[in-house]
């Protein structure tokens, strides 16, 4: 009844694809052009030059340290929080999508700059006292306050994340549930077994997206005293004119820092499309941004 | 095998079945018949408490079902189940949609669920496609597959509801003959369907449904060629061409 030619198995994804290849040709050709062209023949100056980096270096390690840090705390909380949230959004009990509507549009509706301020102003306050003796003893409470903008942040990214794994979750067709309970499935084991895996891989394209939103986002803590890439370099420039160092430098820091931005992104993004292609299935093809 | 005493559902103001009850001898295959809204579907999936009946009684080899203290994951590995639209699990191939019920409900070790697995779907010829996602395949294949796993869970019963309506009409002689050869080992069946062929081939009785009721039931003979009720003569008259 079939062609009794064994099924074949698929090619193991390209690491590279064209798209790599021109997304990093453009943003290499612009920070070429702006580091050998037009810093050296407008502004006589060297994106090359050991004397900038000595002193800038020292700022940017510290920063992208920084930046990696907030990165670090408010994405895995924000894919938490997104997970159970986009979970909670399409619950049939009340108590469990209610709030989490009301959650969503809150931290959806707000912008992160209003939402960093507001916990930087209010954060600590938020957290009760015997708990900040506790566990907090040893930082200053602006540094707090800074964490706890860096959590708002990360809840204004879960707010986005809960409704990419809404749509993930309501992607998968009723029928699915139909024959895990048809088969005997308990209802978790459907949950754990059927609808989850394919919801993760619904998920997977829109939350990279998201992912390289997140790690843009840090950046407004430098509106707070954060010490992240951002604030370092503006530190650094703030001291140019007291130092006698020359006023172009704030052209060479600001490219450093926008093209340190997009490698960061870039890797996130492109990391998620290789997992993406991991466990690619046919069938089951998210749109990609 | 399979009783069931005055069902009644409501979907809202709906009132889909209204009072059914038949039997199924071990061995039968059932078919049933219907215009569309006449609650087939809704009585099938009663059976195995996809949907919970407001009232009535269903009984599986002697067991009251439809009762507390009895575990709708129990009833549902006594009937399979095949759909019309498959619902094959996309993010599976389809030896692991086969094996997923015999590992996580039924705890067989895997190697002997991939053998099981194996050996069902020879049986309905797809041993050269058990890595082939639910996409790969045709919807003719897709349902075989669906079969396969039905089967996997060595059901008492096979409860079919539509199997062939979504298929292109080449691939519906590839299902069906799985589906007699099912009826012809002696599996007990129920089965939505309009074919009339195989209602003629491999059904032991036609219950004709209408209005969440059913009208009649006979041999194809009788019900096809010789039926007593007129709402049954208007739908035969209509699906015979």
């Amino acid at each position: 009844m079939e062609a009794t030619v064994a099924f074949r198995r698929r090619e193991p994804p390209k690491l590279v694809t064209v798209i790599t290849v021109v997304h990093l040709i453009e943003m290499t050709v612009a920070t070429l052009l702006m580091a050998f062209v037009v810093l050296p023949m407008i502004f006589h100056f060297s994106l090359l030059s050991s004397q900038f980096w000595q002193i800038y270096g020292r700022f940017y390690v510290t920063g992208l340290f920084g930046t990696f840090f907030y990165v670090a705390v408010t994405l895995p909380l924000s894919v938490v929080l997104g997970f159970f949230m986009g979970w909670a959004r399409v619950s049939r009990i009340r108590i469990f999508s209610w709030p989490a509507s009301l959650y969503v549009n809150v931290f959806r509706g707000l912008p992160p700059l209003i939402l960093v301020i507001f916990a930087s102003l209010f954060g600590t306050s938020l957290v009760p006292q015997p708990i900040l003796d506790r566990f907090f003893a040893g930082f200053r409470r602006g540094d707090i306050a800074v964490g706890i903008a860096a959590i708002a942040i990360g809840m204004h990214s879960s707010a986005y994340q809960a409704e990419i794994f809404r749509a993930g979750f309501q992607s998968v067709p009723k029928g699915q549930v139909d024959a895990a309970q048809a088969l005997g499935l308990r209802p978790w084991q459907g949950m754990r077994h059927v609808v989850l895996p394919q919801t993760f891989r619904l998920s997977l394209p829109p939350l990279g997206n998201e992912f390289a939103v997140l790690i843009k986002d840090t950046s407004i803590l430098a509106g707070i005293a954060g010490t992240e890439l951002v604030a370092k370099s503006r530190d650094l420039l703030g001291i140019l004119p007291a130092n006698g160092l020359p006023i172009v430098w704030i052209f060479a820091v600001w490219t450093v820092v926008a093209f340190t931005y997009f490698v960061l992104t870039y890797s996130v993004t492109r990391g998620l499309r290789l997992l993406e292609q991991k466990f690619h299935t046919p069938g089951l093809e998210a749109i990609s941004l | 095998m399979i009783r069931v005493e005055e069902i009644e559902k409501h979907f809202g103001a709906l009132h889909v079945l209204r009072g059914i009850t038949f039997h199924v001898e071990k061995g039968e295959a059932i078919v049933i018949i219907g215009p569309s809204g006449s609650g087939k579907s809704t009585l099938l999936r009663c059976i195995n408490l996809l949907v919970e009946p407001d009232s009535g009684k269903i009984f599986i080899d002697g067991v009251h079902v439809n009762h507390h203290g009895i575990r709708h994951e129990w009833v549902r590995q006594q009937v399979g189940m095949v759909f019309q639209s498959f619902n094959l699990f996309t993010h599976l191939t389809a030896i692991e949609n086969v094996t997923l019920g015999l590992t996580r409900v039924k705890s067989m070790p895997r190697d002997q669920a991939i053998e099981k697995a194996r050996r069902l779907l020879a049986r309905v010829g797809l041993a050269a496609k058990e890595n082939a996602y639910p996409a790969e395949l045709s919807g003719g294949q897709q349902q075989r597959v669906a079969i396969a796993r039905a089967l996997a869970m060595d059901p008492k019963a096979m409860l079919f509801d539509e199997p062939t309506s979504a298929l292109d009409p080449e691939y519906i002689r590839e299902v069906l003959d799985v589906m007699t050869a099912l009826a012809r080992e002696g599996m007990t069946m129920i089965v939505v369907t309009h074919e009339m062929g195989f209602a003629s081939n491999a059904a032991s009785r036609i219950l004709f449904m209408d209005a969440g009721k059913i009208v009649e039931e006979g041999s194809a003979e009788q019900i096809f060629h010789h039926p007593k009720e007129e709402r049954t003569r208007s739908f035969v008259s209509k699906i015979l061409r």
